[in-house]
């Protein structure tokens, strides 16, 4: 009986080691192939895949990307209904900060890989570094718009080898949005002037400026207001060799410019939250607590709802809210000032698209950036995700003439940016996410963490840090 | 059975070939069944075995694969479609980066801190919860709470508390009267000046709310090693040294503590290796800043890998961290055994 029991017990045991080990096995299986597919119709629509930073399904009014959601949820059905034999498009969203390191992990591990990605020139090299994207020299140059596109947009899509590889549609300058109000002589030109301004707001409980000062997403600050300032004193980050040159007079003014003024106390103080609250710098501007905003052109479509000085809301609480506010005259875009006898900086950045490595319906993508660079679909995608000017020279005349409203807005920045000197802040620098990281990391403990600490010195130490990995 | 070869005649009567059969039918199946004896032995010697495999093999593909790819990846670097063998160049770019030397030098600020209060806030609750006070199961319920919340949502709820408009705690600190000359702001106050060149200490006002925030999420699983372990001191040993003039301070640092080491040690084995490599809570509550004051290196290796996608910088940066944590446990254990050998 005893020896009967325990034969059971053992018996029991085998088994169930036995079914574990099978789950087991089988769970580490590949994947049976499912059944075999119904014969194809003649016209087999396939799925074309993007990834934007967006997401159609989101109808949060107070999303933070409710501009490109709405956009999104206005055009993919116009898509498909455009490519109903041929594609069917599925957008999967990505959180912007970590697109491309999705893409990358995707590429890399041999996942399943969208067919097309809203991609900038900030993220060009590392997805060139990691093989994440395709060569697209020899299509585009093919294509009967490229000989429309402005030149320093297709610098921005270029590699360092001369190749190719994102398709330029929107330009974002930086520049500044001010509030008429506070500034009704207009925009300061000279930091003397600013400062005499800036006084005459502090007076009336206002601080003359915010912008993104802290060194939240890895340093970004460093492609927004830093940049803006160090080029309008004539700096610079690079010498023009790929090595970081940042220990210049023109840089350690700039410094000191800034010192200044946030210990005179024209600086909100949320200009330097953003670490603990993302874009919480926007608020003030948003409030007119704070009377300018050097930011990114694209800024327009986050900076709202708004509320005038003088009362008046604009409270859509979408694009349209700067936009009405600059048609209407409270707000007005200008560049940002510069000492006598220099011009003021701006940075230029570049939003597209990219192909995957791996894609698997390259042509569906091609259709698509073709269908986006028609003169009915280009102006929604500059205005909603470009977030810029168009890329296409030919193409603003149309957007003004389609949105009326953003007329005002475009002629304003394009007197902005011809009165700036406009480039990309990298310039030669090639491992762009360190650079931006240490210099934004250096400005803050140069302003912020050591305001009395040797601006030369660490400069020199911050460069050196970068140049000892080249 | 007789022979043939012993006088008896060639063909052997037949039921003698019939008992030879038989027998040998009945060795061949003895000699079966003592094979089937013998592999349910085996098999039943090595059950525990078996019923282990799909654990260990788990735990090969989740552990010991990422960890050797890890030290493979160190060792590279990604050139378009391919990985290229460059040694230690990577480990070398690590040594030479200033952000690494300070992030290890926020790590220890931060561990140091972290363990410290974590230890000494466990062991004072134990303590209270050792004696016998009404509704002690209230409070060991309520102790409980921050170990049931996730690190994300712990950094979520702790940075709200500190937002300079609308935090619950921001009124009190940016009260100049109680943190003169203007207040306090955790999450954009600078560190003040470094009493040692390179070393981040004193830390921001944010180092102190981070520790903070992290002790409260470690206490109370700390809190539960120790009051066990407080529960197995006998006390008939603290009413002796009582009886002999001993007070409570004498009683709990010559008896109680020596007696609970072995839970001490293994609680700061998981404080460390949690403080080395948790990231949850740096992540949501103060993400690395402001500017680079709580860039501790778990943080330091997120950036590098998954920010700026040097894979095989942030391989390199992680097995040096594992080397950390292995000195760190061997540091731990060798203190305790030397303590264990003085007592």
């Amino acid at each position: 009986m005893c020896s009967s029991r325990s034969n059971i017990r053992k018996l029991t045991a085998s088994f169930a080691s036995f079914a574990a080990l099978s789950v087991l096995i089988a769970a580490c299986a590949p994947a049976q192939p499912g059944a075999p597919a119904q014969p194809a119709a003649p016209a087999q629509v396939r799925d074309f895949v993007t990834w934007y930073q967006y997401d159609d399904k989101n109808e949060d009014p107070k999303s933070d990307e409710r501009v490109g959601n709405e956009y999104l949820r206005k055009t993919i059905p116009q898509f498909n209904e455009a490519f109903k034999d041929k594609w069917r498009w599925i957008n999967q969203p990505q959180p912007f900060d970590k697109m491309d390191t999705n893409l990358v992990a995707a590429v890399q591990a041999g996942g399943d890989v969208p067919d097309l990605m809203q991609a900038g020139d900030g993220s060009l090299i590392p997805l060139l570094k990691n093989g994440a994207i395709q060569d697209l020299t020899d299509w585009i140059k093919a294509q009967p718009w490229f000989s429309d596109l402005d030149s320093s947009a297709v610098a921005g899509c270029t590699g360092p080898d001369g190749k190719i590889y994102c398709v330029p549609v929107a330009i974002s300058p930086q520049i500044v949005f001010v509030w008429k109000d506070h500034f009704p002589n207009g925009y300061p030109k000279t930091p003397e002037a600013f400062k005499q301004a800036a006084e005459a707001l502090k007076s009336k409980g206002v601080y003359a400026i915010t912008f993104f000062g802290s060194t939240a997403f890895d340093g970004e600050g460093t492609t927004r207001f830093t940049n803006t300032l160090i080029q309008s004193f004539g700096g610079g980050f690079d010498d023009g060799q790929g090595k970081m040159k940042l220990d210049r007079p023109e840089n350690v003014a700039a410094i000191q410019f800034l010192r200044e003024i946030i210990e005179a106390g024209y600086v909100h103080p949320l200009s330097w939250e953003g670490t603990s609250t993302p874009f919480v710098e926007e608020e003030p501007m948003k409030t007119a607590e704070a009377a300018s905003f050097p930011t990114g052109i694209f800024g327009y479509r986050y900076v709202n709802p708004l509320k005038a000085p003088n009362g008046n809301e604009y409270k859509k609480g979408n694009e349209e809210d700067m936009l009405d506010a600059i048609t209407a005259g409270d707000v007005f875009i200008a560049p940002f000032f510069a000492p006598e006898g220099k011009k003021p900086g701006c940075g230029i950045g570049v939003t597209g698209f990219v192909i995957p490595t791996g894609a698997k319906n390259p042509d569906a993508a091609k259709d698509y950036i073709n269908w986006i660079m028609t003169k009915e679909q280009n102006p929604d995608w500059v205005l909603g995700p470009g977030g810029g000017f168009p890329a296409l020279r030919s193409m603003l005349p149309e957007i003004e003439t389609r949105v009326p409203v953003a007329k005002a807005f475009y002629e304003q920045a394009a007197a902005a940016v011809a009165a700036s000197q406009c480039r990309p802040w990298y310039g030669s620098l090639e491992r762009r996410d360190e650079a931006k990281k240490i210099i934004q990391s250096t400005v803050y403990k140069l302003v912020k963490e050591d305001p009395t600490a040797d601006i030369s010195a660490t400069l020199k130490a911050a460069e050196e840090e970068y140049n000892k990995g080249s | 059975m007789r022979y043939c070869g012993q006088g008896r005649s060639f063909a052997a009567p037949a039921r003698f070939h019939a008992m030879a059969t038989q027998a040998q039918a009945t060795q061949s199946a003895f000699q079966v069944t003592l094979r089937r004896i013998q592999a349910r032995g085996f098999f039943s010697h090595t059950l525990p075995f078996w019923l282990l495999l799909p654990a260990l093999l788990v735990i090969a593909a989740i552990q010991f694969y990422p960890g050797f790819y890890s030290i493979w990846l160190s060792l590279q670097e990604r050139q378009g479609a391919v990985w290229t063998f460059v040694g230690l160049r990577n480990f070398e770019r690590i040594f030479d980066s200033a952000a690494f030397r300070e992030s290890v030098g926020h790590t220890v600020v931060f561990l140091v801190g972290y363990v410290t209060v974590t230890m000494l806030a466990s062991l004072v609750i134990a303590l209270l919860l050792n004696r016998v006070i009404k509704f002690s199961g209230v409070y060991i319920t309520l102790i409980f709470v921050p170990w049931v919340i996730a690190d994300v949502i712990a950094g979520l709820v702790f940075g709200l508390l500190v937002v300079p408009e609308y935090g619950l705690f921001s009124p009190i600190l940016s009260n100049p009267s109680l943190f003169p000359p203007k207040g306090l702001s955790i999450t954009s106050d600078p560190a003040p000046r470094p009493w040692i060149a390179g070393f981040p200490f004193p830390p921001a006002p944010a180092m102190y709310y981070l520790i903070l925030a992290t002790a409260w999420r470690a206490l109370p699983f700390v809190t539960l090693l120790i009051l066990a372990a407080l529960k197995t001191v006998p006390r008939e040993l603290i009413e002796s040294a009582r009886i002999d003039g001993a007070s409570s301070f004498q009683a709990l640092r010559l008896i109680t503590l020596p007696l609970i080491l072995p839970t001490l040690v293994v609680a700061l084995f998981n404080l460390t290796l949690g403080g080395m490599n948790g990231i949850g809570l740096v992540f949501t509550l103060t993400r690395g800043g402001p500017g680079t004051a709580t860039e501790v290196l778990s943080f330091l290796l997120y950036i590098i890998g998954f920010s700026r996608l040097e894979f095989g910088r942030a391989a390199a940066l992680s097995v040096l961290i594992a080397i950390i944590n292995l000195l760190l446990i061997l540091l731990i254990l060798r203190v305790s055994r030397t303590e264990e050998r003085v007592q």
